[in-house]
């Protein structure tokens, strides 16, 4: 097999044209050329052809070496052109395209991705919550105070209230008993925060708890609520997230974690979404223990307010049943399983002392009718 | 003088297979969940730089994916690290400042507070894109011998930081000063083989490459007197209308005229020189038809899915859904991700691809004999390889 070529030595811009040709021993590519000191030998098995070339008609070889280039490649370049001498190439060759990977790859594949992992677990599982935690005792009382509005007044644009304050439910017999109820739950308790408890008039079966002592009970809550003693241990639920700081916590957090997530997530297809996702189900591992946190601090307010939990249990029913149609896994959901918390709030009950009801009939239906 | 040869660069670089590849690599890429990104990226940079040709010799691309896809791990360590901690002090601080702002000084500052973040990784950005123009360059070979560039990242963002400061406190009329000052700075620092590029010519020349941007805020400007002068808004709109759009072929003229005269005024050594002449009004037109040939493609697929997908809801409104509901539905979502990666593919075949050509044409080397007495130089392990560039998503298509 014999053909032209144009040799490139790897050291100099100038260019050789070669002959090619095959060794007597039939072991090796011969490139001799009248530019070139010596003919020089490839042996077979070594040639690699350069992949995804553009030019269609030619074929670029090099040969495999231990060199400092990015690849394991001779610097020096064969370029034929002689398409009988090209496809005798192709035919007996079925190494061309074999990729040589260095010594070592493997091991620095898998350090370099044991540290990302490593520093992206740290970052979100320990460093991030850490600080956010420092920082939610710090922060000072009347920057969350700010925040704890700015997220409520957040909250109600998004159920609808084109402005400030128009979902507030400020029926005036109403505001008395949802008053009574607080004052029952809170009372003889450093809390720590001063208490802003609203209603907004919104269909939604919720309640939340903002930074700064900011708690919201949406009136769909009130609406399903088989009594005021539901109500009063959801309260008390959130009442234990204000001191908890829980609110103020996730949003340090969160906002720590957002843009590490999209860092990594950023450039798939559909990264937005898959953002979304990891954000909820980190924030979730977090939330899950804090609920648990403020469920049995709800309790201890409740027995020492000497309101019965029994509503609490069956509060969480009624939840269940909602989510029953539609329920997403528990580690995706922000409430731990309810049919648990049920029992421990049933458990909780029959363990109580005497109880009285946290509101008198005629008070509880004005709470009802605190939306008008 | 006259006797020194001039090659001219020549792209022959086909439609069909960049599709093919495109298509390939982001299906690979889609079902990696990105990780095959990497490598991908390297086929096509190899397929494009061999369809480049200069004095009959094609470029090559070395880059590895394996060396990508390591360099964003190690970019990712840094990067989550600096901004998780960023981030969290920035929202700390920043949570002083937000509120429901009732003053425009509050709300400004709010703004500027959640900017802080955008800010914070301006340097790494700037950082990203000196580093991939050094991977880039010590990743291509023509004849054999590599191009390189200078360690200077950080010398880069400094610069840069200055010049945009100088660039948006002038109004934008220092904008050539810092594109002439930076890419100074990025190809005194270029190297082919042995032997270094050095920039030429002079910033103030680049005002002629702005023309249009001045024409496009002129008539924005009449269009305002206009409208206030004669009390006819539909006068003003016209005219504004117009100068807008004027003012965003400008900027496209600006980019593309600039790169001319840059490049036309780098040399080579002390004997070589260059010569760039793309036209900017091809290189809209390629964007126009390309966008249009992607959008009526594009536009009949999604409305051949719609079909399918309505035959199969018909299915189902018709009683319990069958075999058929199901596979009409399996067939729109294979459509629908088919479409997303089609699109894709097509840009870069019918937009990307052309622009590069166009700019590859319109490229002479005045004195190409004097590169025969060029030497190689060291390998340059390409430092991160690009990873910053790739996790903080900068650096276009190709």
């Amino acid at each position: 097999m014999q053909g032209q070529g144009t040799f490139f030595d790897g050291r100099t811009a100038g260019r050789h044209q070669v002959q090619v040709g095959l060794s007597p021993d039939r072991q090796a590519l011969v490139i001799a050329g009248d530019s070139l000191d010596a003919p020089l030998r490839w042996p077979l098995a070594d040639l690699r052809a350069l992949s995804d070339h553009g030019g269609e008609k030619d074929l670029v070889l090099t040969r495999h070496m231990d060199t400092d280039d990015e690849s394991p490649r001779d610097p020096a370049r064969l370029v034929l052109r002689d398409p009988a001498l090209i496809d005798w190439i192709l035919r007996t060759r079925p190494s061309l395209h074999k990729s040589d990977l260095r010594a070592g790859a493997k091991r620095r594949i898998l350090r370099n991705a044991a540290l990302a992992l490593g520093a992206l677990a740290l970052m979100l599982l320990v460093i991030l919550p850490g600080l956010a935690d420092i920082m939610a005792r710090v922060i000072p009382r009347d920057t969350e105070e700010r925040f704890g509005r700015a997220v409520t007044a957040q909250m109600e644009r998004f159920l609808g209230a084109d402005e400030r304050g128009a979902l507030v439910c400020d029926h005036a017999q109403g505001r008395a008993a949802l008053d009574k109820m607080v004052a029952r739950l809170t009372d003889g308790r450093d809390l720590g925060y001063d208490l802003r408890v609203q209603v907004f008039d919104h269909p939604m079966l919720n309640a939340f708890a903002a930074p700064g002592g900011y708690v919201v009970l949406v009136r769909g809550l009130i609406d399903k609520a088989q009594g005021p003693d539901a109500v009063a241990a959801v309260l008390a639920h959130e009442i234990a997230h204000v001191v908890n700081r829980d609110a103020t916590r996730n949003a340090l957090r969160a906002a720590g974690s957002a843009g590490i997530l999209s860092l990594i997530l950023g450039d798939v297809a559909g990264g937005a979404v898959l953002v979304a996702v990891a954000d909820q189900v980190l924030n979730s591992a977090y939330s899950r223990k804090a609920e648990r946190t403020a469920d049995a601090y709800a309790l201890t307010m409740l027995n020492d307010a000497g309101i019965s939990s029994a509503g609490f249990g069956a509060f969480f029913d009624t939840l269940a049943e909602q989510e029953a149609g539609l329920s997403l896994p528990e580690y995706l959901s922000t409430h731990p399983i309810t049919a648990e918390r049920a029992q421990a709030a049933r458990d909780n009950a029959a363990a109580q002392g005497a109880t009285t009801p946290v509101l008198t009939d005629a008070e509880w239906q004005a709470l009802r009718r605190i939306c008008g | 003088m006259s006797d020194l040869r001039r090659a001219d660069a020549r792209y022959d670089g086909q439609s069909g297979p960049i599709f093919g590849l495109a298509l390939r690599v982001a299906f690979l890429t889609l079902i990696t969940l990105g990780i095959y990104r990497f490598w991908g990226k390297t086929r096509i940079r190899r397929y494009v730089w061999s369809s480049a040709e200069l004095d009959g010799d094609r470029f090559e691309y070395t880059g590895t994916g394996l060396e990508k896809f390591l360099g964003f791990l190690l970019a990712v360590v840094f990067l989550a690290i600096y901004l998780g901690l960023v981030q969290i002090v920035l929202t700390f601080l920043g949570l002083g400042l937000l509120t429901e702002p009732e003053t425009e000084a509050q709300m400004v500052a709010q703004a500027l507070a959640f900017n802080l973040t955008f800010l914070s990784v301006v340097p790494f950005i700037l950082f990203a894109i000196y580093r991939a123009r050094r991977y880039k360059l010590a990743r291509t070979r023509w004849r054999g011998i590599r191009f390189g560039m200078e360690k200077g990242a950080w010398g880069y963002v400094w610069r840069a930081i200055g010049h945009y400061a100088l660039t948006i406190l002038t109004l934008g009329v220092l904008l050539p000063r810092q594109s002439f000052k930076l890419e100074e700075y990025m190809t005194n620092r270029m190297w082919f083989g042995d032997t270094r590029f050095v920039q030429g010519g002079k910033w103030t020349a680049l005002y002629g490459a702005m023309t249009h941007l001045f024409v496009g805020l002129g008539l924005m400007i009449l269009a305002g007197a206009a409208g206030v002068a004669l009390q006819s808004e539909v006068l003003g709109a016209a005219l504004g209308g117009l100068g807008y759009i004027w003012f965003l072929y400008g900027f496209l003229h600006y980019r593309v005229q600039s790169f001319a005269y840059l490049t036309s005024h780098k040399r080579l050594g002390d004997e070589i020189a260059m010569d760039a002449r793309p036209q900017t009004g091809t290189i809209l037109l390629t964007y126009i038809v390309g966008g249009i040939v992607i959008g009526v493609a594009g536009a009949i697929f999604a409305g051949l899915l719609v079909r399918v997908g309505a035959m199969g809801m018909g299915g189902a409104m018709n009683g319990a859904p069958d075999a058929s509901t199901y596979a009409a539905i399996a067939l729109v979502a294979i459509g629908y991700v088919a479409l997303i990666l089609g699109v894709g593919a097509a840009a870069t075949a019918l937009i990307t691809q052309p622009v590069i050509a166009h700019y590859v044409n319109t490229f002479s080397v005045l004195n190409v004999d004097a590169v025969q007495a060029i030497h190689q130089r060291a390998a340059d392990s390409g430092a991160d390889a690009e990873g910053f560039a790739d996790a903080l998503d900068i650096g276009g298509a190709i």
